[in-house]
């Protein structure tokens, strides 16, 4: 630990005005000032930065983030807004003998939650023994009643689990919340851990603190052990990118080299779940629900949700998926079974609650509803269960409701619908906040997930950090903070990686199958990027000549602004406003593709975005926007170098291409179309020439000055030209053929068969022969191309 | 009495559609209430998959797939029902003041327990208007059962039975401003008026006899599926049903299709299609007595 050995005295000590909140315990600091052990070597590396070596730490941590891309939207009133992840640097620290007592508490919480989740979907012996009352089950709109007396195929309803805790005033930690039903964060954890260790590089290496990464790893085998002995798929099932943790869903998928699926990419046959693909219909054995239960079968759960899937509960019904965790596992989040795990742990597991939860009064009974009114000046009231929530509606109160004050709750009619719960402090732990470290609530979440030897805890992470001393605005919605947690040991600690270390012998993985939707997005993100390019190179060759040509109006120009007015191009905006908006459909379909997308081609194309965006409030229309239209394009090669260089040759590559190359080829042929028509004024041709990047080819191949033969030759007829409309056939034909399920063996498919077509009677084309008619048909024979190749493989 | 039953019903789409549908349509085989003889659902065009289950809350249901688009579907459903259950002689339901303690008391989630029916359901939560409503026409110091039929039978005069009023989305409290629409309405707005005072309520779909017997007149809602309400009245009497659209206790000429909390647990029809456009379903029903 080069740093802390140097024994260079600290000419400070980050901690010496450090001061807790009276009657607060705190993580650093305990009662009488002194450092707590778990700190000590840590606050004396922190102490021997310079402040301002600390900002730039810190600020490289921030670029580590942004760079990922990690965000997290923010909504208001009605905006939602995507913003920089608030990253406390300063991470929590928890010595490993206090982490084993969380995390064997949570243990047992989890399997008692497993029981009474298989209890309340099965035979009901609690509410028969009175151990819970019927109306906080029959009542809880996350009880799924067609899902009741389905055993799941897994054997389990509980896969993956995660608890907020808070350590109380006596510093014992507390459960404030169970989160069943589709826990999110945990790769969040993995960013936290990735930027904090980038800010202490030179500490973290040498601090044994232990990994996360093998908790992943064993959760992923978990997933796989679930399939049974079946090959077929695993993925995560997502919301969609409106939601604010799609990132993290498009994180854990690339991280653990899962499928990121969403309802419509879904079907149900004959009760299996099949995943819609460019290769057909492949059935999938295990979905990691990262959406909500009720959304995820309108048929049978909320009938305005357009999330789902029609027929997944029948599937589920049928023993033919395993979910993480099952349907209807939301339910276990109602706050009014805080008031009775304490007694269920001891009557089903014989022993009390290894963590106790904050302490709830289920007001549906009068002696409990009594003491809440007694006491309610310390009590926090919640509603029981959580509120029945539909599509597009907003939630619905419940009967005898009204507009109930609090007065107004705690009546024998109403009392059931609440629960009181004491109001909870929380500890604090040091942020850097204005050069100083200050105090702050804390709330730690733990991840529990279950694998073949039980559930396992994720060792740290995640924590989040109030912004100031008021523990309720803790929330990031109201502008909290995330820290990464460090559990420590007091020994070195493995180092594992994400990669298990191969048992037996080298089996290849099969390639998993695309799904529809992510093609088409990715087709059309080639479409996109490519209209972009050429719609630049069009407007620099214009915006050029009008710079050079002045004041004075010549044929030419207003001949090429047809053109482009043709194109539905704002030719008098220096950067049009079609042309962004080209931009943000390409990042559009690009955003719902994440888990397939390389970080570096995502920061590409924003950063294209942005630049564009900044550029038109400056540039001017002439020279000054020929010059942006070549900054941009300089821009787009990098993207398009990106892709092309990087991106893995499977089969979403070839839509990408395809989508490029088939918007190249239109774009090339409406040019010719234009520029070599008897009409076209004098200059034409030398204006197609340089819009097809080809003026030195020309130059080099036709010692002559251009003419309709040579251009055409060059730009539709050469078959070593990239920007001409045969070498894009080429492209496109080779792609199609190599699409799955092309055709019936020995037969083509009727896409190949037209690809093929439309090619060849490019190919056998002299440049004499192929005039505007000619030219005119081959545009809508590509056009044609991309509605079969939408037919056969994107919908 | 036993009954022969017909029902055509046919979907037809304005585009053509594919997709999943839940048929809640073969009358009830109820214990001390109905016997189902035998029965029979014909689907033309026959789905690519069909499956037939009990759903939760008891009620058969066949679960069907067309993967190739259609532009009409005919579900048709004959049966032979026995219907014995007559509404209760004796009024032995609890006070409404003892009726939450009564609930308490039943420790279960069976498919009849009434706890299902107490809270918010998909298509029936409060509404100002109707709390106001049911508290003025209760009647006071009254039993549970005395309590539900006043409201059955104010609910029948101050509702208009008009088919052009609403339509099979129209939420309950939007038919409760007009004053008007079918059994369905009426059903959803005694169903929400008896929640708002306590009573647990439930949706019962089914079939109504279609001619009256002599000198009786014809019950509204014999033409097309029927829908009345099922009412909990405290441990000793159960479920009571009432149908106010006839304003009477569901007797023999009631044949009881499914229970639900409300029509989005018992729709005929429930489907999740792949199209663009509209659909419309049209019935007939033909209740014949036997004997």
């Amino acid at each position: 630990m080069a740093s802390v050995n140097d024994k260079k005295v600290p000419k400070w000590n980050a901690a010496s005005e450090y001061r807790p909140m009276p009657g607060v315990p705190d993580e650093l600091m305990s009662e009488n000032g002194a450092i707590r052990p778990v700190w000590s070597q840590f606050l004396s590396y922190f102490s021997s930065l310079a402040p301002a070596d600390l900002a730039g730490r810190f600020a490289r941590g921030d670029e580590y983030l942004r760079d990922a891309g990690v965000y997290f939207r923010q909504y208001d009133q009605k905006n939602a807004i995507d913003r920089s992840w608030p990253l406390s640097h300063v991470p929590v620290i928890l010595h490993e003998s206090e982490w084993a007592d969380i995390a064997s508490a949570l243990t047992q919480r989890a399997d008692l939650l497993e029981h009474v989740a298989a209890d309340i979907y099965g035979p009901n012996n609690l509410v028969a023994e009175g151990k819970l009352p019927a109306s906080i089950i029959a009542g809880n709109p996350e009880w799924l009643r067609p899902m009741v007396g389905v055993r799941p195929a897994s054997g389990h309803f509980l896969h993956f689990l995660a608890f907020d805790l808070g350590r109380g005033p006596n510093g014992q930690w507390w459960v404030l919340e169970d989160r069943v039903q589709a826990p999110s964060g945990a790769g969040f954890a993995l960013e936290n851990r990735v930027a904090t260790a980038r800010v202490f590089s030179d500490y973290y290496s040498e601090a044994h603190v232990h990994r996360l990464a093998g908790f992943f790893r064993r959760f992923r085998e978990s997933l796989n052990l679930m399939r049974g002995g079946d090959e077929n798929g695993i993925a995560i099932l997502s919301p969609g990118p409106m939601t604010d943790t799609y990132y993290e869903h498009a994180y854990i998928a690339r991280y653990l080299g899962m499928g990121l699926l969403e309802g419509e990419d879904l079907s149900v046959e004959n009760d299996r779940v099949m995943v819609r693909s460019v290769s057909g219909n492949r059935p999938i054995s295990v979905l990691w629900r990262r959406l909500d239960s009720t959304f995820a079968d309108p048929l049978e759960f909320d009938g305005a949700s357009r999330l789902g899937t029609p027929g997944l509960a029948g599937a589920v019904r049928h023993g033919n998926i395993s979910m993480v965790n099952a349907l209807g596992a939301g339910a276990l989040e109602a706050k009014a079974l805080f008031a009775f795990l304490p007694r269920i742990s001891e009557a089903v597991m014989g022993q009390p609650l290894g963590m106790p939860n904050v302490a709830t009064w289920w007001c549906g009974s009068e002696m409990e509803r009594r003491h809440v009114a007694a006491n309610s000046e310390r009590m926090v009231i919640c509603p029981a269960v959580p509120p029945l929530r539909l599509a597009g509606r907003p939630a619905r109160p419940e009967f005898g409701m009204g507009e109930a004050g609090r007065e107004l709750i705690l009546t024998p009619e109403n009392g059931r619908h609440f629960v009181g719960q004491e109001a909870v402090t929380l500890s604090t732990t040091p942020s850097w906040e204005d050069g100083r470290l200050l105090p702050r609530p804390l709330s730690l979440r733990v991840y529990l997930a279950r694998t073949a030897d039980g559930w396992v805890a994720m060792p740290g992470g995640f924590a989040r950090i109030g912004h100031s001393r008021d523990p309720k605005a803790i929330a990031m919605q109201q502008g909290g903070a995330v820290a990464d947690v460090w559990v420590v040991s007091d020994r070195k600690v493995s180092t594992e990686t994400m990669l298990a270390p191969p048992a037996g012998p080298y089996v290849r993985p099969r390639q998993g199958a695309l799904p529809s939707r992510a093609a088409d997005n990715l087709f059309w993100l080639g479409r996109y990027v490519e209209r972009a390019e050429s719609t630049m190179r069009l407007m620099r060759a214009y915006f050029a000549r009008l710079a050079e040509a002045g004041e004075l109006e010549s044929p030419l120009l207003s001949y090429v602004r047809e053109h482009i007015d043709a194109r539905d191009i704002e030719a008098n905006e220096a950067i049009p406003t079609s042309l962004r908006a080209m931009f943000s459909s390409a990042i559009g379909s690009a955003a719902k593709i994440r888990d397939r997308f390389s970080v570096d081609g995502w920061m590409a194309l924003n950063d294209l975005a942005d630049s564009a965006n900044r550029m038109t409030l400056t540039a001017t229309v002439g020279d000054d926007s020929a010059r942006a239209m070549s900054v941009l394009l300089r821009k787009i090669t990098g993207f398009s170098g990106l892709v092309h260089e990087n991106m893995y040759r499977f089969v979403g590559w070839r839509f990408l291409t395809l989508g490029r190359s088939l918007e190249r080829a239109l774009a090339i042929t409406s040019l010719l179309t234009s520029m070599t028509d008897d009409e076209a004024p004098d200059g034409a041709l030398d204006f197609a020439v340089e819009v097809g990047d080809s003026t030195l080819s020309h130059r080099r191949r036709y010692t002559v000055r251009t003419t309709r033969p040579t251009v055409i030759d060059l730009m539709a007829l050469d078959s070593m030209n990239p920007r001409s409309i045969l070498y894009q056939l080429n492209e496109i034909k080779t792609q199609v053929d190599l699409l799955p399920d092309a055709g019936v063996p020995g037969h083509m498919s009727e896409l190949a068969r037209a690809a093929l077509r439309t090619q060849t009677n490019i190919a056998v084309q002299t440049p004499e022969a192929f005039d505007i008619e000619a030219l005119n048909q081959t545009y809508d024979e590509i056009a044609a191309l991309s509605e079969l190749i939408t037919k056969a493989y994107l919908k | 009495m036993l009954y022969e039953v017909l029902l055509r019903t046919r979907c037809t789409y304005d585009r053509m559609a594919a997709g999943r549908q839940a048929l809640r349509v073969m009358p009830a085989d109820e214990a001390g209430i109905q016997r189902l003889v035998a029965g029979a659902i014909d689907i033309d065009p026959a789905p690519h998959e069909r499956i037939d289950r009990i759903d939760f809350f008891g009620n058969r249901t066949v679960d069907v797939c067309f993967n190739t688009p259609n532009e009409t579907v005919d579900v048709t459903v004959r049966a032979r029902v026995d219907r014995f259950g007559y509404p209760p002689a004796m009024d032995v339901s609890a006070r409404l003041e003892d009726l939450p303690v009564e609930l308490a008391a039943m420790r279960n989630l069976g498919s009849t327990s009434p706890h299902h029916f107490v809270d918010t359901s998909p298509l029936v939560g409060p509404s100002p208007a109707i709390a106001e409503y049911v508290r003025d026409v209760m009647p006071k110091a009254a039993t549970t059962m005395e309590i539900v039929g006043a409201i059955n039978a104010a609910l029948h005069r101050d509702l208009r039975y008009d088919g052009d009023a609403t339509t099979v989305d129209t939420p309950l409290e939007e038919a409760f401003a007009k004053r008007r629409g079918v059994c369905q309405d009426f059903t959803h707005i005694m169903i929400a008026c008896l929640r708002e005072i306590g009573i647990p309520a439930g949706y019962v779909s089914g079939f109504l006899r279609t001619e009256p017997p002599k000198g009786k007149p014809r019950l509204e809602g014999a033409d097309a599926m029927h829908a009345w309400v099922q009412a909990w009245c405290g441990a000793n009497a159960g479920w009571i049903e009432f149908d106010p659209t006839n304003a009477m206790m569901a007797g023999l000429d009631h044949i009881v299709a499914a229970r639900g909390r409300d029509y989005f647990d018992v729709a005929p029809v429930r489907g999740v299609l792949r199209t663009a456009g509209s659909q419309d379903i049209s019935q007939s029903v033909d209740v014949i007595p036997l004997a």
